[in-house]
């Protein structure tokens, strides 16, 4: 009955209220209204109450001068009324989430905190700022960095030292890797930097280098070629190049997550460019999370979480340029050099925000065909796979969790349960 | 019955004499106020209130209601804004002064003077001119920016009839509270 | 002057800050906007993609665009045309309605259906 939209001429978006729940919003206000409305009803029953009883308490021997002043009423009803007025209008009428948005990260980030009061969800907001720009300048593949040092060290001499921040994540890459057969690859730095998804795209409508790109992918750097022993990193193939942009972003999230925790804060949502982990609920209901649509405007689905919950997508909009009219995004796939091209997406759910944006590139490269396989080996619970014929993949688990908006009508594959 | 000629007069009370002068005189100040510019229509200093105030303190609050209703009445009629926009909320803030009036009389012991029935009726007469005129006529949000300070207007304005009606009470019969 | 009178001035005067602050305080972001026609109940459409929405009313259809994140009324069948006049809502509690066709829409700050969109 909530459908109201009509014509298919003009770009359409059939609002249908589907999750039928919008006084969601006036929640928080519920409760000043209540408030007001208590005192008032307080009030009118005390002013019921005094007339009535003033028929037995009439007052003795008194004439009828008009200009006498009548009786007043009990005087603590005054202040009652008064102090009700004051209360509608000292109350706060703002969102009970916190809500901060900052550049860090080369992306927008979006924290949204619940139940702390706004002066320390503000200096949680700083402090987070503060720690995802530190981890950027330490983490960045190719501006001056800890990275870049480590990685020309690995280049020339074969071994390189690291601190235990940056060495404890590139460990958690490399493990990943080998647990995704290498389709999710952080090592593949001179591949990614050749298809100019770096600050120096490729001047446009050109491709690289085919003699390159085939030199580059017979190399064959892999997380296999890493050994770490103590803080010392040692590869016995040049060729590796670290790259940690598939990955970064899930570690730093959950570094955020770390410091939020320290902070006290159990609620929340760090939200980095679309991928996000959250913690705890929103008050007395889970996190909504809406997913968009890879190749539509507007939400395609909704899910809702609680507890510790990270949702990655990897879709091949993010980063891209067309040539010919084909599109080649940023996610390549390590075994032919070229980006993985039957995917359109891949939304994961899993608790951990580093191992899901891991698997999610993963799962991105291995397609349609393999990502059940993947995501067993990875202990991935949740995926969605979406690909370029516009099918929707998931295991039953996820389509259980997974709440469709009406108006998708998609095709949906469902895989063999995952273990 | 022996059909005699006489007169019908209608039979007036005192009290009734006594409203219309000062309704009369209510009517006046409106009018003149009428003619100074305001920064949104129905909204002036209200120095007509001074008449409400005044009584209220000396005839009660009936008499108040008689006179501040047909100052408002007549005013309009005159003025030809009746049923205007600008009555409607010259009523609306009438209606809630006298409220608030009749509210503060209620207050035990020796309650409020002239000046704080006035603040109390000026304060009551903008907020209720200014919710109608959100409902009614401009529901847009930022035009609540504009309260605060139409509120500090009729703070001001409110003491300063006050100050007067006091006056007005020492001169004349003494104000009962 | 009364005690009562003193009392008054104070709470008064005390009050008002409040009020100030209130009113003044910077505008909320607005994330998305509330369209309700007649007594359906109120829908909720994100702001994001650029488009334009057809509403149905008493009267005929009205036209809404939401662009960069902000919504106005193209076209509607009233006479009066003052929902079309009210022009681009921006800030968060910015409200437009067409009377007739007893349609309104708001920009609202808090999205009620979700928390946070993945992409």
């Amino acid at each position: 009955m909530n459908s109201r939209m009509l014509n298919s001429s003009t770009l359409i978006t059939e609002l249908s209220n589907s999750h039928g729940n919008t006084r969601d919003y006036t929640e928080k206000s519920l409760l000043r209204h209540l408030l007001f409305r208590v005192f008032l009803c307080a009030s009118v029953a005390k002013i019921f109450v005094f007339i009535r009883l003033k028929q037995y308490l009439k007052p003795v021997g008194s004439g009828t001068n008009p200009l006498r002043k009548p009786p007043p009423l009990p005087a603590h009803l005054f202040i009652i009324l008064l102090l009700s007025l004051a209360a509608s209008a000292c109350s706060q009428d703002h969102d009970d989430a916190f809500h901060d948005q900052f550049f860090a990260f080369g992306t927008l980030i979006d924290l949204t905190l619940y139940g702390v009061d706004p002066a320390t969800a503000r200096q949680a907001s700083e402090r987070i700022e503060q720690d995802f720009q530190d981890m950027h300048n330490s983490w960045h593949a190719w501006q001056a960095s800890d990275l870049t040092r480590i990685n020309e060290q690995l280049a020339t001499r074969k071994t390189a030292t690291a601190d235990d921040s940056i060495l404890s994540m590139i460990a958690e890459a490399d493990r990943l890797s080998l647990q995704s057969n290498g389709l999710f690859n952080p090592v593949i730095g001179e591949l990614i930097a050749l298809w100019g998804f770096h600050d120096n795209p490729l001047p446009i409508g050109t491709l690289p280098d085919k003699d390159t790109l085939n030199r580059l992918v017979a190399q064959r750097p892999s997380a296999d070629d890493i050994t770490i022993e103590g803080n010392r990193i040692s590869t016995r193939n040049p060729a590796v190049r670290y790259d940690l942009g598939a990955f970064a972003k899930g570690y730093a999230i959950d570094r955020a997550v770390e410091r939020l925790r320290e902070l006290g804060i159990g609620n929340a949502i760090v939200n980095a460019g679309g991928d996000l982990r959250a913690i705890g609920r929103h008050g007395d209901r889970p996190w909504r999370i809406g997913i968009r649509h890879p190749r539509q405007p507007g939400i395609l689905a909704s899910v809702e979480i609680e507890g510790d919950t990270s949702v990655f997508t990897s879709g091949d909009y993010e980063r891209f340029f067309e040539v010919d009219g084909i599109r080649y995004h940023h996610i390549i796939d390590p075994r032919s050099g070229y980006p993985a091209d039957r995917t359109a997406s891949v939304t994961v759910i899993h608790g951990n925000a580093a191992t899901a944006d891991a698997a999610a590139t993963a799962l991105f490269v291995a397609g349609p065909d393999e990502w059940s396989s993947v995501a067993s080996r990875m202990g991935i619970k949740y995926v969605m796979l979406i690909d370029t014929d516009g099918i929707i993949h998931m295991n039953p688990a996820m389509q259980a969790r997974i709440r469709f908006e009406p108006e998708t009508n998609a095709v949906i594959r469902l895989s063999e349960p995952l273990p | 019955m022996p059909l005699t000629s006489e007169k019908m007069q209608v039979q007036t009370t005192p009290e009734d004499h006594r409203i219309a002068w000062l309704t009369a005189l209510a009517i006046s100040i409106h009018l003149l106020e009428s003619a100074f510019p305001s920064p949104l229509p129905g909204f002036k200093p209200g120095l007509a209130n001074v008449i409400t105030i005044v009584v209220l303190m000396q005839f009660g609050w009936r008499t108040a209601v008689w006179v501040s209703l047909l100052r408002v009445l007549c005013g309009s009629l005159l003025l030809g804004t009746f049923l205007s926009p600008g009555f409607i909320l010259s009523l609306s803030g009438a209606a809630c002064s006298l409220a608030m009036l009749w509210l503060g009389s209620k207050l035990p012991g020796q309650g409020f003077g002239p000046v704080g029935y006035s603040v109390l009726a000026a304060l009551a007469h903008m907020t209720g001119q200014f919710t109608i005129a959100w409902l009614l006529f401009i529901p847009h949000p930022a035009v609540w920016r504009l309260f605060p300070i139409l509120l500090t207007a009729a703070l001001l304005f409110g003491c300063v009839s006050g100050i007067i009606a006091r006056a007005m009470c020492q001169h004349r019969l003494p104000c009962q509270t | 002057m009364t005690r009562a009178d003193r009392i008054l001035l104070v709470f008064v005067v005390c009050i008002l800050p409040f009020l100030y602050a209130r009113t003044w305080s910077p505008d909320e972001q607005a994330r998305y906007v509330q369209i309700q026609a007649g007594d359906a109940e109120p829908i909720a459409a994100e702001l994001s993609p650029d488009r334009i929405l057809q509403v149905h009313g008493p009267l005929g259809d009205s036209v809404i665009e939401i662009k960069e994140s902000q919504v106005r009324f193209l076209e509607s069948p009233c006479t009066g045309q003052q929902c079309v006049h009210s022009g681009w809502l921006s800030a968060a509690g910015e409200l437009a309605a067409c009377l007739p066709n007893r349609i309104s829409i708001q920009l609202l700050g808090q999205h009620p259906l979700f928390d946070a969109i993945n992409f």
